[in-house]
């Protein structure tokens, strides 16, 4: 520990750290003095009174201040030990995908088995979280578990994990159950269980941090070095992130998914002027408890009478955005150039041939989707007259999927292209859950909503949330990094409003529900000539920017040097793929994976030009929506399932194998 | 928690029991083929003994609203929000009905069958004003007197009931339902249950602020600051919430819970029209009557 202090930065005096630490707790000390001062009384005769507001000080209130400090002090070493074990200043329990992936075995155990989930909460929750965060690092290992890959990575298992929930949730028929499902944990306590639990674990977990130190000091060495040190050091970052992960899953068990704390923590940590490991290591902690306690204070404090304003979950989530936004001038820019070309296997001979092969393939699906389907009397082939009764039904459902997909499919590929990552895509961009909080505010404001107000309102929240992000990202030029945090940025903070309203568990809660889970079986002809005239009025035009498409990957000074106005392609191609998202998720809501997907198979196929690449994601997409929308009709008819799933099956299984494919590669 | 609730089992049996006009209506069907999305139609289509095809989420309506008894004949239309409308179009409807829920489906739907659309639950309106009007509507459009009967039935049960409550011991009540072990969904003014309460004369103890759709999620330690109401519990809510709720010290120490003052209904569909209205009456008469006479 010492001999890290002399490595870094020497240490600044103390002083200047003084301020930030009395004014939180100040704060804190304020909140709480003037929550028990004006909290409200229970009316009635005075020795009853006297009773219960004993036992709501006595059982709810102090209890909930205490696992206010316990839960934000787990969320905080947790952060803490997650971002110096994987030296990266954005993990955390969120980011990681740690606590959806507990979130989803909770609902799961639930699901199945009432039983197993009351004698196993924290099990199946460790469980749940240790998958999730093995595959976001793994998805970003090639990578050097770079941070934005990582950020990224965790944003699509979490989306997974997500669209899972709300499956099984909508399975299940159940539209507004238990508030933690929607990512909006709530601190509510009326017993010392809660605290009995937890408490114990976070002493346990502080423990193990105190003598992990001194070796993770080893690793904020180059790898290199620590690699010297034998292999002992992999096994040591594992039982790290197994002690990380461990107090996360816990915190999840217990009082729900507690958004972005850990990300909060150490940089406030930071802000007061710790500078070491073991500083780190020992204020985020406490600071991630100050944050927590103040949240939960003001939201008991702005509630009405004695509800709170908004769950606790989802009021730390409206900081998580802007914390990513100010810790982004921090993240070193890596400026890859190379695009997932790399993954690229031979090219291939015949692309055109291909190509046609492939759109053979897509009226083949179509075809299928049209004709064969079961009904009342059994699985039938759809012909003449049936044929065309059926149709008008039949038609618009394929039409809007698979405009939706050839849509994701250009966006992604614009992402992909322009970024260099081969796991940016439209649904990580922040523009469909930015339409989503359009939604939301237009649903606060109207109650009920028309097909149109819901598209404009979708697409005004997209648009005003990636001008948001261009805003952010326009100071380094719109550079791919910068980009895709803001998005994530910007996506959180949109999570955030529409927790808020999913957690009111109305029938607002219902309409975004339904939204979510992505349901073409709305599609009319509204909504199929919406995207036929999308994909034909947007994707086409990028035919003709092919030369943007070879010459921005290779980086801002290449490009500029050819001639290329860097800023002015970006800003075009920017602006069409965010309204190529906000209408796709509008036709098949923000969770399906298909932008991610779509356009890495024609690299793998072995298209190597741009154009090429490009009719293979947009016919790809198209393919992709159009079977998942046929198979979530017929799977379990007459109820059908939504798209989400499907996307996630199709998603889930794909990322596994491109994970195996580049072990092998490597 | 049997000590907690001493009346639920036998309450759970009494509703069942109680009769309503639904059940004895469900065999005499002829009339105009009509299908709907949404419950609280399907509901008061069943009541006025309409002839239902059609209706969304069956399997579901069965557990949550229980009665009126849907017919093996009607067909489930899957999830109420995607619909399997290829399968609307092969039950033949001639008529569809629809609310401001569901209003997206309409042009979809318009092309099977004409839709028409009456809605119960609107911002700022009263829900069981807005169902009488509907199944009046409903009972005008497909020639059946039961609607008026319906309407009329319920007010003067509405009206026997609330003299019989009038000999109670006059404490409000605080309808709710469990999300989890730590926060329920409240049953406010604006709500069908709370306007139901206020027709049977008694007083909801709920007077915070709900939004329009007449609940919101409260934390449990809030019942602690209604000492005088009656708790009822309306189901259907997770098992283990409930266990790990009633286990709790807190739970134990309220007066309601002490002095015995804990019903548990039968599953009322809190979203329905005047049928979940008149289920949810004889269910809440029956239990507090149970209670105030031993």
């Amino acid at each position: 520990m010492r001999g890290m202090a002399s490595l870094s930065k020497p240490l600044r005096p103390v002083p200047a750290a003084f301020l930030p630490v009395a004014a939180l707790a100040c704060a804190c000390v304020l909140a709480f003095t003037l929550l028990l001062a004006w909290r409200p009384h229970v009316s009635g005769e005075p020795a009853t009174a006297d009773i219960l507001d004993n036992i709501i000080l006595w059982d709810s209130l102090l209890p909930r201040a205490v696992i206010a400090l316990v839960a934000g002090a787990s969320l905080g070493l947790a952060g803490a030990l997650l971002q110096r074990v994987l030296r990266n200043p954005i993990a955390d329990a969120s980011t990681l995908g740690i606590a959806s992936g507990a979130q989803l075995a909770l609902t799961l155990g639930l699901s199945f088995s009432p039983l197993l989930a009351g004698l196993s909460r924290d099990l199946v929750a460790f469980a749940g979280g240790l998958i999730a965060v093995l595959l976001v690092l793994a998805l970003s290992w090639r990578r050097g578990l770079d941070p934005v890959t990582v950020a990224i990575s965790g944003m699509i298992i979490s989306m997974i994990a997500a669209s899972l929930s709300v499956t099984f949730i909508l399975a299940r028929g159940e539209y507004a159950l238990s508030i933690s499902i929607w990512g909006a944990g709530a601190l509510n306590q009326h017993d010392w269980n809660g605290v009995i639990s937890l408490a114990p674990r976070l002493v346990m977990g502080g423990f193990l941090s105190f003598f992990l130190i001194r070796p993770l000091n080893v690793l904020a060495l180059d790898d290199s070095s620590a690699r010297s040190l034998g292999l002992a050091i992999h096994g040591l970052r594992f039982v790290i992130l197994l002690v990380a992960v461990w107090l996360a899953a816990s915190v999840t068990a217990t009082v729900g998914i507690i958004a972005f704390l850990g990300l909060a923590a150490p940089s406030l940590a930071r802000l007061c002027g710790a500078r070491t490991t073991g500083q780190v290591m020992a204020t985020a902690p406490i600071a991630g408890a100050a944050v927590l306690f103040l949240t939960d204070c003001l939201t008991q404090l702005l509630g009405p009478g004695f509800s709170d304003l908004a769950p606790t979950g989802a009021a730390t989530a409206l900081l998580g955005g802007p914390l990513l936004l100010m810790l982004l001038p921090k993240m070193r820019s890596l400026n890859i150039a190379s695009t997932g070309a790399e993954a690229a296997s031979r090219a291939a001979a015949h692309p055109n041939a291909l190509l046609t092969g492939m759109t053979g393939l897509l009226l083949l699906i179509i075809a299928i989707a049209l004709v064969i389907g079961p009904t009342p009397f059994g699985w039938s082939l759809a012909r003449g007259a049936m044929f065309a009764e059926l149709l008008p039904f039949r038609l618009p459902r394929a039409a809007a999927a698979g405009s939706a997909g050839g849509l994701l499919g250009a966006a992604g590929f614009i992402m992909q292209r322009m970024t260099g990552n081969p796991l940016a895509s439209p649904e990580v961009l922040g523009v469909s859950t930015g339409g989503g909080a359009g939604l939301t505010v237009a649903l606060l404001v109207f109650g009920f909503i028309s097909p149109l107000t819901m598209l404009g309102s979708m697409t005004i929240g997209a648009l005003l949330a990636f001008l948001f992000m261009i805003a952010v990202a326009a100071r380094s030029e719109l550079s791919a990094e910068r980009l895709l945090l803001a998005g994530i940025a910007v996506s959180a903070i949109s999570m955030a409003l529409i927790s808020m309203v999913l957690a009111q568990g109305d029938m607002r809660s219902f309409i975004l529900l339904t939204w979510i889970s992505g349901s073409t079986s709305r599609a009319g002809s509204f909504e199929a000539w919406t995207g036929l005239i999308s994909l034909v009025a947007l994707a086409l035009p990028l035919f003709a920017f092919h030369r943007w498409f070879s010459i921005l990957p290779l980086g801002t000074g290449l490009a500029r040097s050819v001639g290329l106005q860097v800023m002015p392609s970006r800003l075009t191609l920017c602006v069409l793929a965010a309204v190529m998202t906000a209408i796709s998720s509008f036709l098949v809501g923000p969770l399906s994976l298909t932008g991610l997907i779509a356009p890495h198979l024609p690299r793998l196929i072995g298209f190597h030009r741009p154009q090429h690449q490009l009719a293979g994601a947009i016919v790809i997409g198209a393919s992709i929506l159009i079977g998942a929308d046929w198979l979530s009709r017929v799977i379990i008819y007459p109820y059908q399932v939504p798209v989400g799933l499907f996307a996630a099956l199709i998603g889930g299984p794909y990322l596994l194998w491109l994970l195996s494919r580049k072990e092998r590669q490597r | 928690m049997s000590s907690a609730f001493p009346l639920s089992r036998r309450m759970l049996l009494t509703g069942a029991a109680s009769v309503l006009t639904a059940g004895s209506h469900a065999w005499a069907r002829s009339g105009p083929r009509v299908a709907t999305l949404d419950w609280a139609l399907m509901e008061t289509l069943l009541a006025i003994g309409a002839n239902l095809v059609a209706g969304s989420e069956l399997r579901q309506f069965r557990q949550v609203a229980v009665l009126p008894n849907v017919p093996d004949t009607v067909a489930d239309l899957g999830l109420r929000g995607s619909p399997n409308l290829e399968l609307l179009h092969f039950v033949k409807p001639d008529v569809i009905f629809n609310s401001n829920f569901y209003q997206w489906a309409d042009p979809l739907m318009s092309a099977i069958a004409p839709v028409e659309s009456h809605s119960v639950y609107q911002p700022g309106q009263s829900p069981y004003d807005l169902a009488m009007t509907a199944t009046l509507a409903l009972g005008e459009r497909l020639e059946r007197p039961e609607a008026e009967r319906l309407v009329h039935d319920l007010a003067g049960r509405l009206h026997r009931h609330g003299g019989e409550l009038r000999q109670g011991d006059g404490r409000p009540i605080l309808l709710i339902n469990l999300g989890d072990a730590r926060h329920y969904r409240v049953f406010g003014a604006d709500s069908m249950f709370g306007e139901v309460l206020a027709r049977l004369g008694l007083v909801n103890a709920w007077t915070g602020a709900t939004s329009y759709s007449a609940m919101a999620q409260i934390g449990v330690e809030t019942l602690a600051s209604m000492p005088d109401a009656w708790i009822v519990l309306i189901p259907p809510h997770p098992q283990d919430a409930l266990k790990e709720l009633t286990e709790s010290d807190f739970w134990n120490a309220l007066p309601p819970v002490r002095e015995n003052r804990v019903l548990t209904l039968g599953s009322v569909n809190p979203y329905g029209a005047l049928p979940a209205a008149g289920r949810f009456a004889d269910l809440l008469t029956e239990g507090l009557a149970h209670a105030w006479n031993g």
